[in-house]
């Protein structure tokens, strides 16, 4: 499998050329075109991982696409404006923010990380996903703007909003952004997630929310 | 002091590299990621105070700024002892410029700061009816001093080296040289032009200098997005 990213970095686009028997799995709805000879098939892995995906705040559905006895070609796109990279997945996996997910190697367990619930109720409205693979596998992420790789060595603070995958390798806690709560909330920084260790860390350089509210604030308001 | 814009022009990013006892201010909210050697504080959008009254006037000209320059009430102050950086960006799609004063002043749309180091203040400057009619409410921010300036615009930044004189769609204003003479004035076509053209007011830059202006303009963006929003 080879995975070339074209129209980088506003509007990327990821091209997967599959060889013969290969498939890929994508977050439901990130298709843009395939070869017509690419069979889909729709999964949920069961009822109980697609509520947990539900949870995550990922889509329920996940579609894998497998080439037949030929080669196959499928593009596949993040849902906002910004840029794509792939992952080569490593022994210790990575960890990534929910709506970064756009398409994995079918031998990669995607599943919800336990501490997401725990940055769901700090307000942070952080989903974290985990990525692992038992062999050499791929791992499409996607960004809402530029995509930065940033090397952590000992320590780091990233905004939540700014974040999209990082090395599981690197250990994470989120935690208030200035010395005090008060003082976080004026800074506007609000809930930040601390790195420790060593590791890369891939941030993006728009927060989708922060960029919601800031639009929405000039549109009327919803009539209900 | 070292810095880098990347990922411009869509979804422009800044990168300040610190060294032990430099100070990099920038806009609340704009932090993206720092190193943990580096201390964040967040102080008062007023300039340097001390004694109590200086904190009391400085609280006024902060909410002054929030409420009628469209600027956040407060900023925060990115120091280190050890070295380190610290990456900022604005909310909105858009591009980072990087301005070195040397004394000038630079005249700039409310909501166009960034971040600055050095010797550089920040006041807010009353443009009267002018600014009103440039879209950019009755307010300029003006710069001065000696240092380093990012603001920042949503759409591309394009500077404009203006020799004489040089019309600008109103709303599309980012920032001029405090050298040149602002004045507002129909963009021509009589009566119809004024109110048909889409056109409407234009700003009139004469002298000479440089004017910033954005490619995209965010109220257009709103207007044309409200009709299509769910009722």
């Amino acid at each position: 499998m080879h995975v070339e990213i074209l129209y980088r970095p506003a509007h990327a686009l990821a091209r997967v050329h599959l060889a013969p028997h290969e498939s890929i799995t994508a977050e439901s709805g990130a298709m843009v075109g395939m070869s017509p000879n690419l069979a889909m098939q729709t999964q949920s892995g069961g009822l109980l991982s697609g509520v947990k995906r539900l949870f995550g705040g990922e889509s329920f559905f996940r579609n894998t696409f497998t080439a037949p006895a030929e080669r196959g070609e499928l593009l596949l796109a993040h849902a906002l404006c910004g840029d794509m990279r792939v992952l080569e997945m490593t022994q210790a996996g990575f960890l990534l923010q929910s709506s970064a997910f756009v398409a994995s190697t079918p031998n990669v367990q995607v599943g919800t990380e336990l501490g997401g619930l725990k940055s769901f109720f700090s307000g942070a409205g952080l989903f974290v996903l985990r990525a692992t693979a038992p062999s050499p596998g791929l791992l499409v992420v996607g960004a809402f703007g530029g995509l930065e790789e940033l090397y952590c060595d000992g320590n780091l603070v990233i905004d939540t909003g700014h974040l999209v995958a990082w090395d599981a390798t690197l250990d994470y806690s989120l935690g208030k952004s200035s010395s005090g709560w008060f003082l976080s909330f004026l800074s506007g920084e609000g809930i930040v997630c601390h790195f420790r260790g060593q590791g890369r860390i891939w941030i993006q350089s728009r927060s989708a929310a922060a960029y919601g509210k800031e639009v929405g604030s000039l549109l009327p308001p919803r009539r209900r | 002091m070292q810095h880098a814009i990347t990922h411009g022009p869509s979804f422009a990013m800044l990168r300040v590299d610190l060294s032990p006892g430099e100070t990099v201010v920038g806009e609340a909210g704009a932090m993206v990621a720092r190193h943990q050697s580096l201390a964040m504080t967040v102080k008062l959008n007023a300039g340097k105070s001390r004694g109590f009254f200086a904190t009391l006037r400085a609280l006024v000209v902060a909410l002054l700024r929030r409420v009628i320059g469209g600027e956040t009430f407060f900023v925060n102050h990115f120091t280190t002892e050890r070295g380190g950086s610290v990456w900022l960006a604005p909310t909105l799609a858009g591009q980072i410029v990087h301005r070195r004063l040397d004394g000038e002043l630079l005249l700039l749309s409310t909501g166009a700061y960034l971040a600055h180091a050095g010797a550089v203040e920040l006041k807010l400057k009353f443009g009267g009816l002018r600014a009103f009619l440039a879209k950019e409410g009755f307010f300029f921010l003006g710069v001065t001093g000696h240092g380093d300036l990012w603001f920042t615009s949503y759409g591309g930044v394009e500077a404009i080296d203006v020799n004489g004189s040089y019309l600008i769609d109103n709303g599309h204003l980012v920032g001029y040289e405090g050298q040149l003479a602002l004045s507002i004035k129909s963009a021509g076509g009589g009566l119809l032009g004024l109110a048909a053209s889409g056109e409407g007011l234009v700003c009139q830059f004469t002298g000479q200098g440089r004017v910033w202006i954005q490619t995209r303009n965010l109220e257009t963006l709103a207007s044309w997005l409200s009709p299509m929003l769910p009722r």
